[in-house]
């Protein structure tokens, strides 16, 4: 009986409640989708064309200056490399042979690397400050042909596309997700906003092939572009034997430029 | 016989007791929560949530912003009693919700979905700004966007407690009983949303909820 009078009580409190200040609501729910979009614009030629028909281009090589140029838009942090590949004729790691000049000589090999092309980029990667390799990007002058580097020697990883290790060259950003801007990515962005004559989110890149003489391409690296005992360059000779050259003929392969989120 | 007669007429007195007892405080409760009640109807038309979707696919609406407008309209009734209280008046504001008990930091959008790696930042609350209009302007907010900071913050249209301004007058306040079929450009809210991204926030699906609490003035 008591607890009855109680719940008589509490029900009386509650219909008075109920029937204070009149009140009314209404629910906007604003839901918000952010899909990302990563774009990579580029302005190159179809084809470049490398014709090595005169001694002084062996010697000094052809450079193709600013023949790409890359422009970034993305809306999340973001990394940008480049990696050679080929279709894989004369393996995974080499220009594809189209043609190939003279006899058979056997000290003229066909298997070119595709760590030859040198890569130079115009603006610094200011997104490697957490760089474990020598040479974070591709933004060192081109080395002199007597001076054997791989600082601007393209990024090759057995003919995938896999990205650039912390040791590896990179355009913009680097390997690593430590959400520190400008350690390992660049942060979203776009070309289209931004002001002056730099910009991490431009790139011009020029090109360099230089064959030498004899045809060994010196410049060809590893894909960290350090040289040493047990890391030497990927030339012909050093890659084969001693007295090997490059065997005369065409050759292609291409730059795969990849884009993608801050990895 | 007469033992029966008396514990029942005992029986009797003491239910009679209570319910006197339970007659006097719900009369007086009634009374005194009843004192408040100035208006006889206070209500927005309709009333039903309304969902909106926000799809940032470009970067024109990243760096751009999107704007709904009207993606939503408060409509307000508020009438008089049979009896016609002076007092009746009202107040419209808007409280921000982000769910904080699905675990959302107060001063953030609760995440629905992410995508991509999520190596960035949610975006905040003042990502989301809110703009309130009508033909009187009567609200002192009237078409300037507002931007909340935290879960559960307050914006007032029409803020509580003020004197009454009457419908019709066209002024700034106007708080007084009226509709909106009646004076619309007093009784009638537009409301616009902003939101601009950016390139700064992980992709994700993002929610918020924006409650809109009409009121009568005690």
């Amino acid at each position: 009986m008591k607890k009855l009078s109680y719940l008589c009580g509490a029900l009386l409190m509650f219909g008075a409640t109920a029937n204070a200040q009149l009140i009314d609501e209404k629910d906007v729910t604003v839901t918000m989708d952010l899909q990302p979009v990563l774009q990579l614009d580029m302005s190159t030629p179809d084809q470049i064309e490398f014709v090595f028909d005169e001694i002084n281009e062996y010697y000094a090589g052809i450079t193709k200056y600013g023949a790409t140029q890359l422009r970034v838009s993305s809306t999340v942090s973001w990394d940008l490399y480049a990696v050679g590949r080929s279709t894989g004729t004369n393996g995974p790691e080499y220009w594809d042979q189209q043609l190939e000049y003279g006899n058979n000589n056997p000290n003229a090999i066909p298997n070119l690397p595709l760590s030859l092309l040198e890569l130079r980029q115009a603006q610094a990667n200011n997104g490697a400050a957490a760089a474990g390799g020598t040479y974070p990007d591709y933004s060192a002058a081109f080395s002199p042909s007597n001076t054997p580097s791989g600082q601007n020697s393209l990024y090759v990883n057995g003919g995938t596309s896999t990205p650039p290790s912390t040791n590896d060259k990179y355009i913009g950003g680097h390997a690593g997700t430590s959400g520190i801007p400008g350690d390992d990515f660049l942060p979203g962005g776009s070309y289209l906003t931004q002001t002056g004559i730099t910009s991490n989110y431009f790139y011009v890149i020029d090109y360099r092939i230089l064959p030498g003489l004899p045809a060994i391409f010196p410049m060809a690296a590893q894909a960290d572009g350090t040289i040493a005992a047990a890391n030497p360059l990927n030339d012909i000779e050093s890659a084969n034997a001693v007295g090997n050259y490059a065997e005369p003929g065409v050759y292609t392969m291409y730059v795969q430029y990849i884009l993608l989120e801050d990895q | 016989m007469e033992r029966l007669f008396h514990i029942l007429s005992y029986s009797i007195c003491m239910s009679f007791t209570k319910f006197l007892v339970y007659l006097l405080l719900t009369f007086f409760s009634v009374i005194e929560l009843k004192a408040q009640i100035h208006c006889g109807l206070v209500e927005i038309v309709p009333n039903t949530t309304v969902n909106s979707l926000l799809t940032f696919d470009n970067f024109t609406s990243y760096g751009g912003g999107m704007i709904m407008n009207s993606v939503a309209k408060i409509r307000i009734r508020v009438q008089d009693k049979a009896v016609v209280d002076p007092l009746c008046s009202w107040s419209l504001i808007m409280i921000v919700d982000n769910n904080p008990g699905g675990g959302t930091p107060a001063n953030e959008w609760e995440e629905l979905l992410q995508y991509g790696s999520g190596s960035g930042v949610n975006p905040p609350i003042t990502e989301m700004e809110v703009r309130v209009r009508n033909s009187c302007s009567t609200s002192p907010i009237d078409g300037v966007f507002q931007a909340f900071t935290n879960n559960g913050d307050i914006i007032d249209i029409i803020t509580p407690l003020l004197p009454v301004t009457p419908a019709g007058s066209c002024a700034l306040n106007v708080n007084g009983p009226g509709d909106y079929l009646s004076n619309y450009d007093e009784f009638n809210f537009d409301i616009d949303i902003r939101v601009t991204p950016n390139f700064n926030y992980n992709p994700g699906i993002y929610q918020l909820n924006v409650r809109f609490h009409l009121e009568e003035n005690p």
